[in-house]
């Protein structure tokens, strides 16, 4: 039975000793656990899904914040962002001075660069460099010139200096003596004083100014849901939106419109304190405090100083940590293994099952059916589903599902046709069990451990096609990452930054090969030949 | 077992014919003929007793008893239990009546299904029963799980073995498990498909006392299937030998074995051994001739015509009816004539 239910009752020998009974699974499962190869597999495949399922707890930096300054970093466990981007600039600053003949250097050092420039290795040039400069600059035989000092300078005062805020609460006093709120809980009317109050201008500007953007904000709206009229009809359009527009619609635009503002000018006027108290030193970072923006308005502010971060496995082209999104992507890719490999065996198992079963008419039907799909190019399909439904994760699953339960329709197909001649099955009809039962209560769970063995092994092509389809820009889209789209990005500029293909690919083969030993060692424990063997 | 009072037929059988279709054709299947597993055969089972049904491999045994359990939907004829014709019956009282009418299976290890316990098996017919609410009296689980212990007790199992499955038992004890599971429904007649030719000689005895205790103590009816004579002879009150889907000869057991009537059951009976070398090596064997003709074409004349030692001109084109010779003996021979 798929889902067994305990038996209370536990059965008494004469000796009054308990009796365990000893079923094919658990047999299978001592014999899996003798296959040292699969329990390790096991054990790697539940690390990666316990981290997948918890990643949004873990301590990891948001896998699409997008950090400009911090592209192509280096994976590091030692240095953070601010020592490697100042490495960098080091790097860079010496390389210059070479190209131009203020850093001197001996005719094979020379030739050594220029080797390393035309083919190709600038990584190997800059490390030379840095090295190389670092050690001249010591010993005095190179003054770096007050271009470069500033550039140098200004580079460590960002370091100091910049920092990452975010907003996670706004508060509202409106004298000192009252309570203070939660700026959200006010109303309209509210929140449109303290705005105007904290930047100080006339509530008739005010008004003007947000009606002004929410016009703007509703005729784009307007000119996306119809496209290509003129401006005239488009003015047509906007004053009708507006008369037919509810209070309260009206009232929620003001009200969202003000709050961005609001939140935004809190931002930058934190910030703005933040900095200089970092620039004193007077502050410790991290730090998570309440702030007092006026003196009707604070905020509770995180603040972390953006050079401190630590990537250790790199960043990408747009300065995302590869380490969160490798984890993230990890969520995505096992769960369209796993979600497709189940939809699949579903569908797979209910009519290959029937067609198995009933055979005649039904097995006729259903077979053409996987015969005529079967020839239809795979991959082919997926993509024009794909093209036709929108790329997004649901549509990827959809179209992965749709193809891939043929395979299994087969083969459960197959299996019924060799059980439903047993006499059990006979022994079942001549008890009267219905169809439905012989087929989930007898059929299937007999076929089960071949269904097991076969879906265990049908996650990684799942992977493997996921990760294709994404490799073709067909699959999951930016912000969101899988292995395959991480490695897609990878292999632009993979000799700069070898990191940004190496790590996800290793990731991913570490997962498949864990895959495919547990399911060969599933295929060994099930298989009662096999018993002698180990 | 004895024949004190008159019993009256608990299940007629009235020329039932279970026919095959061969089919030839790529996609559109055209039957060119039939293989005919039964054809045309008629007996009573009365309450109480044990009709044995023998016959070499092939001759239709089993396939008359899956015609008469509706595994198979029969070709024609009627198979009548309790006033009810079986093939004709609407699926609700062919359910009903199948609740009286349970199988054993000949093959102890094909016929459990091997991810179940031993409780899961016998209750199995309970559970469906129960879920269709045709269960009289509804049970409850409890009582369910009462059921099966009192019936492994009764077929000799230890109730501890319950939480077994089949692959953890011998041969002997599955069948157990078997006999357990037909009665789970408190069955009138059970209807045996060789149950004991898969088991070993000491263990066949154990099955077969078994079967005959429990005879007595539930007052069943079987329709036993055996191409062992000896078994045969052990377990029935009356036996009906077949050849190639027809009945030869239909007889009170004590008669067939001492007054064997159709050349064809004189063959049968010469070809087991006696337990004596004496009498053994002394007796006439009859050996028949040819092999059994093919079943899948219609016979005009008798069906043992073309390996019978008295064949005469008749039999080629007449199909001999059963006839009674005496009250309790028929046979469909023209010798009888």
């Amino acid at each position: 039975m798929i889902f067994k239910k305990k038996n209370n009752t536990a059965a008494i020998n004469e000796f009054n000793q308990e009796i365990a009974g000893n079923s094919l699974t658990k047999d299978a499962w001592r014999r899996l656990r003798k296959n040292k190869m699969a329990v390790i597999s096991l054990v790697v495949v539940i690390i990666y899904i316990l981290l997948a399922v918890l990643a949004p707890i873990l301590p990891i930096y948001p896998y699409d914040e997008i950090i400009l300054d911090h592209q192509h970093l280096p994976p590091s466990f030692t240095k953070n962002a601010g020592e490697l981007l100042m490495e960098k600039r080091l790097a860079d600053l010496y390389t210059q001075a070479w190209r131009q003949g203020n850093l001197e250097l001996t005719e094979e050092e020379d030739d050594m660069l220029w080797e390393w420039i035309d083919s190709n290795e600038v990584n190997k040039v800059w490390d030379y460099m840095y090295e190389k400069g670092n050690a001249m600059v010591a010993e005095g035989s190179y003054t770096l010139s007050s271009y470069e000092q500033r550039r140098i300078d200004s580079l460590e005062e960002d370091i100091r200096t910049e920092l990452q805020i975010t907003l996670k609460d706004v508060w509202y006093r409106a004298d000192s003596g009252s309570e203070r709120v939660k700026l959200t809980s006010l109303d309209t009317d509210e929140i449109l004083a303290a705005y105007a109050q904290l930047v100080n201008i006339s509530a008739e500007d005010q008004k003007t100014q947000y009606m002004k953007e929410i016009e703007q904000q509703v005729l784009r709206e307007i000119k996306e849901r119809t496209p290509d009229l003129s401006d005239e009809e488009y003015e047509i359009l906007l004053n009708q939106e507006f008369n037919d527009m509810s209070e309260s619609r009206l009232n929620t635009l003001i009200r969202s419109n003000v709050l961005v503002k609001l939140n935004n000018a809190i931002r930058s006027v934190g910030l703005r304190n933040l900095k200089d108290a970092a620039e004193d030193g007077t502050m410790e970072f991290p730090l998570e405090e309440e702030i007092s923006i006026s003196e009707t308005i604070s905020a509770t502010i995180k603040a972390s100083k953006v050079h401190e971060r630590q990537y250790y496995l790199g960043t990408d082209y747009q300065g995302r940590d590869m380490l969160s999104r490798i984890i993230y992507g990890g969520q995505v890719s096992i769960a369209i293994g796993f979600v497709g490999t189940i939809t699949s065996v579903l569908i797979g198992i209910i009519l290959g099952a029937l067609a198995g079963y009933l055979g005649g008419k039904v097995d006729y039907i259903i077979m053409r059916i996987v015969d005529i799909m079967y020839g239809l190019p795979y991959m082919l399909l997926v993509i024009i589903a794909m093209a036709i439904f929108g790329r997004n994760i649901l549509n990827l699953f959809f179209a992965l599902a749709i193809i891939s339960w043929l395979t299994v329709s087969r083969m459960v197909r197959g299996q019924i046709m060799s059980l439903k001649n047993q006499e059990f099955i006979e022994a079942a009809r001549s008890m009267g069990a219905p169809t439905r039962r012989i087929i989930f209560k007898h059929l299937v769970p007999n076929s089960l451990s071949v269904i097991i063995v076969f879906s265990t092994l049908r996650i990684p092509s799942f992977i493997m096609t996921e990760s294709f389809l994404s490799f073709l820009g067909l699959g999951v889209q930016a912000p969101f990452a899988s292995w395959g789209s991480l490695v897609g990005d990878g292999v632009t500029g993979m000799t700069l930054y070898p990191w940004k293909l190496f790590f996800p690919a290793l990731v991913m083969t570490i997962f498949l090969f864990a895959m495919n030993f547990l399911g060969d060692g599933l295929r060994d424990a099930f298989d009662p030949q096999s018993k002698n063997q180990l | 077992m004895s024949e004190k009072e008159i019993k009256k037929p608990l299940l007629q059988v009235r020329d039932l014919k279970q026919h095959f279709p061969i089919e030839a054709g790529f996609i559109m299947k055209k039957q060119v003929g039939a293989v005919r597993a039964v054809d045309g055969i008629s007996f009573d089972v009365n309450e109480g007793e044990t009709l044995g049904i023998v016959g070499e491999s092939g001759c239709g045994k089993s396939t008359t008893i899956r015609s008469i359990s509706q595994l198979y939907t029969p070709t024609s004829g009627s198979v009548v239990y309790n006033g009810l014709d079986l093939i004709k019956a609407k699926r609700e009282e062919l359910l009903d009546a199948r609740k009286n009418m349970q199988m054993i299976f000949q093959d102890p290890y094909a016929s459990l299904d091997p991810r179940m316990t031993v409780r899961t098996i016998i209750a199995e017919p309970l559970e469906i029963y129960k879920k269709r609410r045709m269960l009289e009296p509804q049970m409850s689980k409890k009582d369910i799980e009462d059921r099966v212990e009192e019936l492994m007790e009764r077929v000799g199992l230890n109730r501890a073995f319950k939480n077994r499955y089949p692959h953890e038992f011998s041969g002997g004890q599955r069948q157990r498990i078997g006999i357990a599971r037909a009665l789970a429904l408190n069955p009138k007649i059970i209807l045996a498909d060789e149950p004991v030719s898969a088991l070993d000689v000491s263990i066949q005895s154990q099955i077969l006392n078994l079967l005959h205790d429990l005879q007595e103590e539930l007052g069943l009816t079987y329709l036993f299937i055996a191409h062992d004579l000896a078994v045969i002879e052990y377990i029935s009150t009356r036996v009906a030998v077949m050849y190639l889907g027809k009945i030869m000869e239909l007889s009170r057991s004590s008669d067939l074995y001492k007054n064997p009537l159709h050349p064809y059951t004189k063959a049968l009976l010469s070809a087991a051994p006696i337990p004596d070398p004496v009498i053994e090596r002394k007796r006439q064997r009859i050996i028949l001739t040819g092999d059994v003709p093919s079943p899948n074409v219609e016979r005009v004349g008798c069906y043992f015509y073309d390996r019978c030692p008295y064949k005469m001109e008749k039999c080629k084109t007449n199909i001999p009816p059963m006839k009674k010779v005496d009250e309790h003996h028929e046979v469909a021979c023209w010798l009888y004539e």
